[in-house]
């Protein structure tokens, strides 16, 4: 699809464009601009004829009719619009430079005409449409901000103050305005302050309805006051700032305590009311108001409205009430509070006895019997001698026990004595010990009170401390070893009743044998002195050192119960055989051969395996000798020294040998095995030639040093060996084979 | 929704008529030359001027669309619309000189522009908006003519019922291909009053914003 130009770009387009740019062009320069004029130009004129001269030729804007550049300066010309305002309207241009009239005051140039002139709204136009929303009214002296929008509900325009004179906007009358708003309220306000408004208003409401009084706060009464009552006559605002703060400079004529009270009105009143005038009794007097004082009516202390002068002492006012009749001096605070009379707190510590515990909540009369007061007794005695439970007896200084809480709080410090209760004696009543004799000569050894009740009789002596303790009675601890009979081991633990069989510990033998019964085991043979086998941690098992006999006890014997040996034939220690065969059975598979000297193969550390040491004699044990029974050799007891070592002495040649092998056995067999023979000495020929696998008597038939081959081999019968002895092929045959 | 883009014109020309009343009824007609007179003037000429370029633009961009054509002719309304509206505020109803002959010129090219857009979604087109060409509907005419002339006389029933589709195609076809031909020429005629006179308002707008700058703030 073939691209269309643009629209604009079409011929159409382009040309009309160009038709149109040329037409607007033409319109411009028949017109001589005015094509672009947004509207007709003001025909208003000065009402004042004498200035139509001056201003550039021409009565008014609109006979400028087409010429635009009249006002609209070419660019090249370098002028502004303004420039041409004031080169017409020399008069602004001369109060402008001079700071002189309106145009002077509002700091007005060439380049703020703008601001409040216009042009182009038509021939019936003013020339001046200033926006009082813009105008800067306050370069005046007075800002509109209170006559326009938003704090103005009807905006007021410039011809609504300046309605007599509108072309010099003399300083209009606020008054005659107001009034038409609020009549009365104006009569008032400018009876007060006077009709020279401007004096203290700005036109921004500074001084209007919203100001706020924060130099002086309208609090009370002043809130509703009239200004005029305080403001009257200031008709400026430094007069109003100068009005005086102080009450007095309006209320002295006022003041019905006639200056008594000095001119500080505000230290009792308060704008709120004269009357209910807050005096503050602390601060501003020497006598501060506290209990019943603070509420009493001020008329009670100040009779006859006497306000000063009066004594701050308690009696200056209540001397005449004091049902002491003065017995107790004029410083009534010295007990009493000003809450209340009967609320009296006497500080019984300044009479030297502190009222303390149950003391300070007794009534006074309890001690203070018929208002007695001075030379009260202060010891115990004094007042509660009547009370005294121990009839006298423990003296009378009370306080040593009992203390002010209550007299069944007995605190007697017993430890500060010589004898300190402890155990059940804590427990105990003071009467159980004092009651024979005063606390001081009161005896402090045991049987001095416990005498009666010794179980001992006296046996056990009078220092029962020795084993009893405060606890308790039962409560016994013995030190055992302070006696010659120490406790060890078992004994520790045993009951003392198990020794000590009635109540004299001090003769109780000391001997095992006293309490411990020979047993049944034991016969005529034990000497009686248990300690020498049994110890005190236990009976059993015994512990008899062995070693100090002449038979010392090694390996298996140590662990074997001692009537394994000493009950054969009957139990006996002493004397006892110590040969093995005593206890030991000679064993089935010794026969009898070997003796009774067993420990010459045994030891006592096992029975089995015996351990003769065969290699001490002449006939080492080797290979099969080794595991053999010693009776298979050995036969009798007798025959262990001096058996032939040859091996014929045990072994019977066999039936297979011929004789002429002889006896020398090792020739051909070992320890390690009888068969098979092996011979071991030289022998050049082999022994496995042919036929003969290695038997002797293939070849060796009488000897063993001489041989044949005749068995196998006839010379007869081999080329060239006729007439050859058989019993020497050897040195022609060295190996048997073949001829050499 | 068939005139939704008529519906969102409406709803801020109302906008913008309360506000414009809101205002009038404060302080007075706005006059052309003040703060909100002149946003209006610039807001107004800104949107007719991007109604006219953006739209051009999108309706020879062909090869990399952005958005359907349908919806940049929507946009090239409500925007041809709201825009002289605000123009037309900015006047402060006064119609005097060349900026009065250009009030006219704008009514003219937006009144046109309501005629166009009617003659214009005449015109048929595929589902993106592209415009199809006559001789694309003279190609599919063409080829069921040939099917149709292959078996002029059908015998079954089948062949019958398909011989009468193809001609009821064929003359739908041929009402199309004559639409379109009187379409394409009140389009084409309607584009030479529309644009060039467009053109011509365009001249005048801008020197009508050439002489503002000039008197009012070149020399003010």
């Amino acid at each position: 699809m073939k691209t269309r130009p643009l629209g604009c770009m079409t011929f159409s387009a382009l040309f009309f464009a160009a038709i149109s740019a040329a037409v607007v062009a033409l319109a411009i320069a028949l017109s001589g601009g005015s094509i672009f004029s947004p509207g007709g130009l003001s025909g208003w004129t000065q009402p004042d004829s004498a200035k139509l001269v001056s201003t550039g030729g021409v009565n008014s804007h609109a006979e400028l009719a087409g010429r635009c550049d009249a006002c609209h300066a070419p660019i090249w010309s370098g002028q502004k619009m303004g420039d041409r305002c004031v080169a017409c309207h020399a008069d602004v241009a001369q109060q402008s430079a001079t700071g002189a009239g309106l145009h002077g005051k509002l700091d007005a140039n060439a380049a703020t005409c703008l601001r409040c002139h216009t042009e182009h709204h038509g021939p019936d136009a003013s020339t001046t449409l200033a926006d009082p929303m813009v105008f800067p009214h306050d370069q005046t002296g007075f800002a509109l901000t209170a006559h326009l929008r938003p704090a103005a509900k009807d905006p007021v325009g410039c011809r609504g103050c300046h309605t007599t004179s509108p072309s010099s906007y003399k300083a209009p009358d606020c008054v005659s305005c107001h009034t038409k708003l609020d009549a009365a309220k104006m009569a008032t306000h400018t009876d007060t302050y006077g009709a020279a408004c401007r004096n203290c208003h700005d036109g921004k409401d500074t001084y209007g309805h919203t100001f706020a009084h924060t130099t002086y706060a309208l609090t009370g009464k002043h809130a509703g006051a009239a200004c005029a009552s305080c403001h009257k006559g200031s008709t400026t605002i430094a007069a109003l700032r100068a009005t005086s703060t102080t009450c007095a400079t309006c209320h002295a004529k006022d003041d019905i305590h006639q200056g008594r009270l000095g001119q500080t009105c505000g230290s009792c009143h308060t704008p709120a009311s004269w009357t209910g005038a807050t005096l503050d009794h602390a601060t501003q007097t020497t006598f501060a108001l506290a209990g019943k004082h603070a509420t009493a009516a001020c008329e009670t202390c100040h009779v006859n409205r006497q306000w000063t002068g009066l004594g701050t002492t308690c009696a200056s006012c209540h001397a005449k009430d004091d049902p002491h009749q003065g017995k107790f001096g004029s410083d009534c605070a010295s007990c009493h509070n000003p809450a209340d009379w009967k609320d009296a707190k006497f500080d019984h510590g300044t009479t030297g006895f502190s009222l303390t515990q149950a003391h300070a909540t007794v009534s006074c009369d309890k001690c203070h019997a018929n208002n007695h007061f001075a030379g009260t007794p202060t010891n115990c005695a004094g007042c509660h001698a009547s009370q005294d439970k121990h009839n006298g007896v423990l003296g009378t200084s009370c306080e040593g026990c009992h203390k002010p809480t209550k007299w069944s709080d007995n605190g007697f410090n017993h430890s500060a004595v010589a004898f300190k209760l402890v155990g059940a004696h804590a427990g105990v009543t003071c009467e159980k010990c004092h009651a024979k004799a005063p606390p001081a000569s009161t005896t402090t050894t045991c049987v001095g009170c416990h005498a009666a009740q010794d179980v001992h009789k006296g046996s056990m002596g009078s220092v029962c401390e020795t084993c009893h303790k405060p606890t308790a009675w039962l409560d016994v601890t013995v030190d055992h070893n302070a006696f010659p009979f120490k406790l060890t081991g078992a004994h520790a633990s045993v009951a003392c009743s198990s020794c000590h069989k009635d109540s004299s510990p001090k003769n109780t033998p000391t001997a095992c044998a006293s309490c411990h019964a020979k047993p049944v085991t034991h016969d005529s043979n034990f000497a009686g002195v248990c300690s020498s086998c049994h110890t005190t941690k236990a009976w059993t098992p015994a512990k008899f050192d062995h070693a100090t006999t002449s038979y010392k006890l090694t390996g298996a014997h140590m662990a074997v119960v001692c009537l394994k040996c000493h009950a054969k034939p009957t139990v006996t220690f002493a004397g006892a055989p110590s040969i093995c065969a005593s206890c030991h059975q000679k064993p089935a598979n010794h026969t009898g051969a070997m003796g009774t000297n067993c420990s010459q193969c045994h030891t006592t550390k096992a029975w089995s395996p015996s351990t003769f040491n065969h290699s001490n004699t002449t006939f080492k044990l080797t290979g099969a000798h080794t595991s053999l029974l010693c009776t298979k050799c050995h036969k009798s007891s007798t025959t262990f020294a001096g058996l032939p070592t040859a091996c014929a002495g045990c072994h019977n040649s066999p039936s297979s040998h011929p004789s002429f092998y002889g006896t020398t056995c090792t020739l051909c067999h070992t320890t390690s095995a009888w068969t098979p023979p092996r011979y071991a000495g030289s022998h050049t020929f082999p022994m496995t030639h042919r036929g003969a696998g290695s038997v002797c008597t293939k070849c060796h038939t009488t000897t063993l040093s001489a041989y044949t081959c005749a068995k196998c081999h006839d010379p007869s019968t081999i080329e060239g060996h006729s007439g050859r002895s058989s019993s020497n092929c050897a040195s022609c045959h060295p190996t048997g084979s073949g001829g050499g | 929704m068939r005139y939704s883009e008529l519906l969102i014109s409406l709803a801020l020309v109302v906008a913008i008529t309360a506000g414009y009343f809101a205002m009038t009824a404060s302080v007075g007609v706005p006059a052309a030359s003040s703060l909100i007179g002149h946003l209006m003037g610039v807001v107004g000429f800104t949107l007719m001027l991007l109604t006219e370029t953006l739209y051009s633009l999108r309706k020879r961009a062909m090869r990399r669309p952005r958005g359907s054509m349908r919806a940049w002719l929507r946009a090239h309304i409500v925007m041809g619309i709201v825009g002289p509206y605000l123009v037309l505020l900015h006047t402060a109803w006064t119609f005097q000189g060349l900026a009065g002959v250009l009030t006219l010129l704008m009514l003219v090219v937006v009144g046109s522009g309501f005629i166009g857009r009617y003659i214009y979604t005449a015109v048929p087109r595929t589902a993106d908006g592209a415009v199809i060409e006559a001789q694309e509907l003279t190609e599919q005419l063409t080829a069921l003519r040939e099917a149709d002339a292959a078996d002029p006389n059908p015998t079954t029933d089948a062949a019958r019922r398909e011989h009468r589709s193809i001609e009821g195609r064929i003359r739908k076809l041929e009402r199309q291909l004559t639409a379109l031909r009187w379409q394409r020429r009140a389009l084409a005629t309607w584009h030479t009053v529309h644009i060039p006179i467009g053109m011509a308002m365009f001249v005048v707008a801008f020197t009508h914003i050439a002489a503002t700058l000039y008197y009012a703030t070149l020399l003010r």
